[in-house]
């Protein structure tokens, strides 16, 4: 239904309110980021998905702007532009207008939510996250929902610890974030596949160790091609190279696929998860992930939070390619069935991608208000 | 235009221009209470969608590209027999290591880390290319809109790769791009589309029932060619 009445709009203002109080008494600054965005920093970071779904418009000057379809990045933005350096711990919060062009949900919704840079004690900061967000809901009114911890650090450090070309790692881990296209890749890996000859084997069939840039610039100017889309010879030559180096690589052997599976395959209960994560045979980084992830279960302890009611699965996480670490996702039971009304996480690679000169840690949450007014109605 | 005016005279049904419309406006023959509009192809299928008209002769693609794949407001009646064309994603022929949808995406990743922004593609089928993309786990790139001359849009340096519409290849072959193995988004031919609320309407069944037919002398014919 178009608009809110007053009742409805008091409800979730007081809501709101309530939720607000919580961050700003634990030390979060209330900021107010700007709701039109330039589009680009949205759309080169997150590719033609997001794009899809973000209401994009040209302002008269000709620029590229669209209205902010999350807080986050424009919680970054502000921070770039406040912060110097933007290596200064800071903490903020913030209750507002975000748009995204959806089918089933409304196209503007108000989101709640937080953002803590350059922490000094990451694990403490993320279990802190977690406990302030489930606080907010609580404060709203909320008695009943699920948290789901994932943990993508533990991965990465699972993956680094397997022995293999580090093209395939790389691969692995660029595809880790679409599991039917890594479940492929892994079985092509461990030649569990036939290997389908595409338009480019014969040329392949051509390259050994050394031939690479020999072979593509003669194939080039025996077919009278130009060099074009902005890349060069010694590019693809790299990249056919690979695929001929992948033909006589050895497969994956020694359980290291199954290991892999049987990592991703564990959902079970947060406390009880360090006993299978143990079970899995990882190497020192592996074992140092755990460690950090048993600190992080230890924080949440103490902060009062009791992991034993709340769930880890090792896929989670796996949609959501912001992430670098820590995710997190809390979903309201209703008669209906359960409903995401928060998530969080921990993405270190933001700050910098939009252009802080060093690496900035952050961790965030953020709470759909509207939608946690409408599991509590 | 001239094709779908042919196909229904081999149904037997003429084409009336009324003067009155300017000559926008028509009607069938050989049936009774059927209107003509001429629209420009972009045009048929939103109206379809809209409502406006009941009955479209269009291009599958361009039906395919203005409805969502579960919107019910309009579908395919027939299949004709013209206006048979593929749309692909294609690449510069110099990419001699991109086979397939799996090497873009593989591209579109380490073109990003070199130069700090997306891999364009130049179409004028931004839902298709997006319902595709997704499809095949691309997600790196950014649509760049283009309206005409897209087979240019490589060489002009306003994108990398296209998704376009071809019958015989010969275009982006003579623009030095190459359609991936697994490149084909779409076989499209001309249909005979109607929105949702026509579908049982005596007319609409009588129109498809005689396009089906010349729709076999068609195939006869391309045959002995």
């Amino acid at each position: 239904m178009p608009g809110r009445s007053r009742a409805e709009r008091e409800a979730l203002e007081r809501q709101n309110g309530a939720i607000m109080a919580l961050f700003e008494g634990a030390g979060f600054d209330h900021i107010a980021p700007d709701i039109i965005q330039p589009a680009d920093i949205f759309l080169e970071r997150s590719g033609e998905d997001i794009r899809a779904r973000t209401f994009v418009f040209t302002d008269p000057a000709g620029a590229e702007m669209c209205l902010r379809p999350d807080l986050t990045v424009p919680a970054c933005r502000y921070h770039l532009s406040h912060v110097e350096p933007p290596s200064r711990e800071s903490r903020y919060c913030y209750c507002g207008s975000a748009f995204r062009h959806e089918a089933s949900s409304p196209q503007e919704f108000t989101q709640a939510g937080l953002e803590w840079f350059a922490a000094s004690d990451a694990v403490a900061a993320e279990a802190r996250i977690l406990k302030l967000t489930i606080g907010a809901l609580e404060a709203a009114g909320l008695t009943k929902f699920h948290v789901t911890l994932g943990d993508l650090g533990l991965f990465s450090a699972l993956l680094e610890d397997t022995a293999m070309p580090a093209r395939w790692r790389r691969r692995l881990q660029h595809h880790f974030w679409r599991p039917a296209a890594f479940r492929d890749l892994l079985e092509n890996f461990s030649a569990k596949r036939e290997v389908r000859r595409t338009s480019i084997s014969g040329l392949i069939d051509r390259i050994d160790e050394t031939n690479g840039l020999a072979v593509v610039e003669a194939e080039l100017a025996s077919r009278n091609l130009a060099l074009a889309g902005g890349r060069d010879a010694t590019e693809i030559a790299a990249r056919l190279a690979e695929k001929a180096a992948d033909r006589r690589e050895q497969p994956l052997a020694g359980g290291k696929a199954e290991r892999l599976n049987a990592y991703l395959a564990i959902a079970t209960e947060a406390a009880s998860a360090e006993a299978a994560l143990a079970r899995i045979e990882g190497g020192k980084r592996f074992a140092g992930a755990r460690d950090y992830f048993a600190r992080r279960i230890f924080e949440m302890e103490e902060l009062g939070l009791n992991p034993r009611r709340f769930q880890f699965a090792a896929a989670f996480g796996r949609e959501l390619e912001y992430y670098t670490g820590f995710t997190f996702q809390i979903e309201a039971g209703t008669p209906l069935g359960r409903i995401a009304v928060a998530g969080g996480g921990r993405y270190d690679n933001l700050l910098s991608d939009m252009g802080a000169p060093m690496k900035v840690p952050a961790v965030g949450c953020a709470i759909h208000t509207d939608r946690l007014r409408a599991v509590l109605s | 235009m001239e094709a779908a005016a042919a196909s229904l005279a081999k149904a037997g049904y003429g084409i009336e221009r009324l003067a009155a419309g300017r000559g926008y406006r028509g009607k069938l023959s050989g049936t009774d209470h059927v209107e003509v509009a001429f629209l420009s192809a972009s045009e048929i299928a939103q109206n379809l969608k809209d409502g406006k008209v009941d009955l479209g002769i269009t291009g599958e693609d361009l039906l395919r590209e203005t409805m969502a794949p579960d919107d019910p407001s309009a579908e395919v009646v027939t299949r004709l027999g013209f206006g048979a064309a593929n749309v692909v994603v294609a690449v510069p022929e110099c990419w001699l290591d991109v086979a397939a949808m799996a090497d873009l995406d593989e591209v579109a990743e380490s073109f990003y880390e070199r130069h700090g922004r997306r891999l364009r593609v130049a179409t004028k089928y931004r839902n298709l290319t997006r319902r595709f993309f997704a499809e095949k786990g691309v997600t790196g790139y950014r649509i760049v809109e283009s309206l005409g001359a897209t087979e240019g849009a490589p060489a002009a340096g306003i994108a990398e790769t296209i998704v376009d519409i071809t019958t015989t290849g010969a275009t982006l072959a003579a623009n030095h791009l190459k359609i991936l193995d697994d490149g084909i988004i779409l076989r499209s031919t001309a249909v005979l589309a109607c929105r949702a609320g026509v579908r049982n309407d005596s007319r609409t069944r009588q129109l498809s029932d005689a396009l089906k037919l010349t729709r076999l002398d068609n195939s006869g014919h391309d045959r002995v060619e």
